[in-house]
């Protein structure tokens, strides 16, 4: 069974956070379907939160036909995520190794490769909104 | 709610419980030779005048055999106290107490009312307290019947005993310790201490104040209250042997019995002169050269020549009862009386202690904690 | 969903001095509700007449729909936790239970007993040594084993060092869960709060300045930052609720249902925090205007 953690200083809701977490295990394999999510009890036991924000999270998993509460049993996994399989992340992983080796070579210590990517990935998701 | 009564009050239970015990003991282990001093003392069978005289023995003896006197002493210490013991170590912690550790908000949260919770505690605990002062009651009316009887025969009369046994039974001091009085007083100090404790709010100002006034009630109620219950008798006494028939005391021309009044309750007399005027001492023309202890006849048939007679004002044995009955029910009223009083102040105006309500806020207290590092 | 405090115009006065003036409050059921406020706004006062140990002095209460401490049935469905957990000192933690078995007909005596052998709470122990988070739990098991509908608490982690503080938030969430509880719970911090609550009233100078779900709060609050500006030029639908200025900027805080669509500001979210300090200033502001009865300078 996975566990929750909460990071209060990153600015993004609590029940958020938890969906995020939900679908991380599932991209990374540690949640199979018909695996049990923890319970709204132990969850709150063990992170001091609101059980609504609980249920809010996991609704909001049922909504997207992820998982499927049980009353009285508790919330199961119904689906994996679609997505990539982790097959195809070896050549995506090989590319982006290259492009950091060449980032390097240019001059760019840490920070500005972090700042290059993270502008370039937002104008990239604005422009597919748009 | 009886587990919880008990268990507040077990130490003084359990302390109650202990003394009883001890003074029991000591009476069950004192009460057969008194009982067999007193067979022996020949009053039982007697006759007449020959029952004052072994009666005046008897006690005589009492008094000079030592534990007797001081037990008959401590038990009317005992049966006085008892009241009062009770009205600050029960009656004022009751609600103060709850107050000054702030457990009310724990005892009246649960699922009793307010009301049924003092109703509980006020009726478990004065029970208790009743039933323990009348268990001291008769176990020492058992042990000292044989000295209220030799004093019933008038063994009080003879000079030399100390003071404690010349107290009749309608007296100053030990009215309140035979018959139902002790109830009464018992339900009063207990009532009087828990209503003080609910005014005040803390256990010790309460128990202070409950002693002092309950004190007071003690000492004023023989003296100013007692006497009027009943409008009292009056008798003048007169005649050549009149200074004898009413036990007249040299010094002060005070009667100490009231003729054919056995065990009366004297509550003042004086010598009154043919006009009614009081008279302070024996007029000197009276008095012999040759008088020793007591006063001769003679004495009494001159002053009865000049008019002089004894005016006492007294109450007779024979109202004991009467008066048992009425000043247990005053003390019984006024326990009840202070009893609602105490239910009216918590369920009509509760109030949390200690603060006099939130003052508005100084300017200082706003703006937020935020601890350190946190966003 | 109904209510668990209903409150129409409810004071309270201590001979001159109101300590709660004309609180009306519609608490709904099944949140975990946070009063929030400085000390002596007036927190302690509304949760004691909330379960009956003070009575108003005006205006009306309801609890769950009857009056506060009326009846043994009344009493039953509220819990209540006092502010420094009082306990008896003389009775030990095992005759608690007993003190919450003998006086509650609703109480869960396996779930008192569980709930003190997961705190390794010795109850031969006597009440009067344990430490601060200790008695704060047993309290809270005294208040939860009796399986109410409603649960109230005074600051009841104001005096807890960190630890005990996560410790008691985390058994309390866990009974919310686990019985569905109605919770009102009072601090004058708001990092206590914002991880339990989500229902959040503002309680400041004895009187309700906000009051409101957490989503719906931090949603409707925006902060605009913009060229110096009038914040009484601000459309009729948007509450200034505090308002800052520099020479050349305008910060301000506003509520209101609708969008914000004056190009000119830039509008971000506010937090929990935040918002709860601002409507804190707002009545000092307010009070200190009253007071000191002189006029502010308008820009």
């Amino acid at each position: 069974m996975i566990e929750f953690h909460l990071d209060g200083r990153s600015g993004v809701a609590p029940y958020r956070q938890l969906i995020h977490q939900v679908r991380h295990a599932l991209r990374l394999g540690l949640l199979h379907e018909g695996d049990q999510l923890p319970k709204v009890k132990d969850v709150v036991a063990g992170l001091a939160i609101n059980p609504n924000t609980v249920l809010k999270a996991y609704r909001e998993l049922e909504y997207e036909g992820l998982v499927a509460a049980r009353p009285g049993i508790g919330t199961f996994v119904t689906s994996e995520l679609d997505g990539v399989p982790l097959a195809a992340h070896a050549p995506l992983r090989r590319d982006l190794r290259r492009w950091l080796t060449r980032a390097r070579q240019a001059g760019l210590d840490d920070e500005s490769i972090e700042a290059l990517f993270a502008s370039a990935f937002r104008s990239e998701r604005e422009e597919d909104i748009a | 709610m009886i587990w919880l009564t008990w268990r507040q009050l077990r130490i003084q239970a359990v302390t109650a419980a202990a003394a009883l015990a001890a003074f029991a003991i000591l009476l069950a282990v004192t009460g057969p030779h008194l009982a067999s001093l007193f067979t022996t003392s020949g009053i039982t069978g007697c006759h007449g005048g020959a029952c004052g005289t072994a009666a005046g023995r008897f006690l005589g003896r009492l008094a000079a055999t030592s534990p007797y006197s001081l037990i008959y002493e401590l038990g009317i210490g005992l049966i006085l106290a008892a009241p009062a013991l009770i009205g600050i170590f029960c009656g004022a912690p009751l609600i103060a107490r709850e107050f000054e550790t702030r457990t009310f908000s724990l005892a009246w949260t649960q699922s009793v009312t307010r009301s049924r919770w003092l109703l509980a505690k006020l009726a478990l605990t004065g029970l208790a307290a009743l039933a323990v002062t009348e268990a001291l009651s008769l176990l020492y009316d058992w042990w000292a019947e044989p000295i209220a009887r030799a004093i019933g025969y008038g063994g009080n009369q003879v000079w030399q005993l100390p003071a404690v046994f010349s107290q009749q039974r309608l007296s100053f001091v030990i009215f309140a310790t035979h018959g139902i009085t002790p109830l009464g007083y018992a339900a009063f100090g207990f009532a009087l201490g828990t209503a003080t404790g609910a005014v005040i709010r803390h256990a010790v100002p309460a128990i202070a104040v409950t002693l002092a006034i309950f004190a007071a009630v003690q000492v004023a109620t023989p003296l100013l209250i007692r006497p009027h219950l009943i409008p009292p008798d009056h008798m003048v006494v007169s005649g050549p042997s009149f200074f004898v028939n009413a036990g007249l005391s040299v010094g002060t021309l005070e009667a100490s019995i009231v003729p054919g009044q056995p065990g009366a309750w004297i509550l003042s007399s004086e010598a009154i002169n043919a006009a009614g005027q009081p008279v302070g001492m024996i007029p000197t023309s009276c008095l012999q050269p040759a008088v020793g202890k007591g006063a001769s006849p003679d004495a009494g048939a001159c002053m009865a020549r000049r008019g002089i007679r004894e005016s006492i004002t007294y109450q007779p044995a024979s109202r004991y009862w009467p008066f048992q009955w009425i000043e247990t029910a005053i003390f019984l009223a006024l326990a009840l009386a202070l009893a609602g009083f105490c239910f009216w102040l918590l369920g009509h105006r509760p109030r949390y202690s200690g603060e006099a309500g939130p003052a508005l806020p100084r300017l200082g207290d706003v703006g937020l904690h935020r601890p350190a590092g946190r966003r | 969903m109904s209510a668990v405090i209903e409150t129409s115009r409810l004071g309270k006065r201590y001979r001159r001095t109101w300590a709660l003036a004309d609180c009306t409050l519609s608490i709904p059921a099944g949140h975990v509700v946070g009063l929030v406020g400085p000390n002596g706004a007036g927190k302690t006062t509304l949760l004691n007449l909330a379960v009956g140990l003070l009575a108003p002095t005006a205006g009306e209460i309801e609890v769950l729909g009857g009056r506060p401490a009326a009846s043994q049935v009344q009493l039953a469905r509220v819990g209540f936790l006092a502010q420094d957990s009082p306990v008896y000192p003389g009775l030990s933690v095992a005759d608690h239970l007993k003190l919450g078995a003998r006086l509650n007909p609703s109480w869960d005596a396996e779930l008192a007993r569980g709930r003190v052998d997961r705190l390794d709470l010795r109850p031969t122990q006597k009440a009067g040594t344990l430490s601060g988070g200790q008695r704060a739990q047993l309290a809270l098991t005294l208040a939860v084993a009796k399986r109410p509908e409603l649960l109230i608490l005074d600051e009841p982690v104001a005096s807890l060092d960190p630890l005990a503080r996560r410790e008691f938030l985390q058994d309390l969430m866990e009974a919310v869960a686990e019985q569905e509880l109605s919770v009102v719970l009072s601090s004058h911090l708001v990092a206590d709060l914002e991880r339990v609550c989500d229902y959040l009233i503002v309680l400041v100078g004895s009187q309700v300045r906000v009051a409101g779900p957490v989503e719906e709060l931090l949603a409707t609050h925006y902060l605009l930052t913009g060229p110096c500006r009038d914040p009484g030029t601000l459309p009729a639908g948007q509450q200034v609720i505090s308002a800052s200025h520099t020479d050349v900027q305008t910060t301000v805080l506003v509520r209101t249902d609708g969008e914000i669509l004056d190009p000119a500001w830039t509008v971000a979210e506010i937090g929990l925090e935040d918002l709860v300090l601002a409507y804190l200033s707002q009545a000092t502001r307010r009070r200190r205007r009253d007071n000191h009865q002189h006029l502010e300078v308008q820009r």
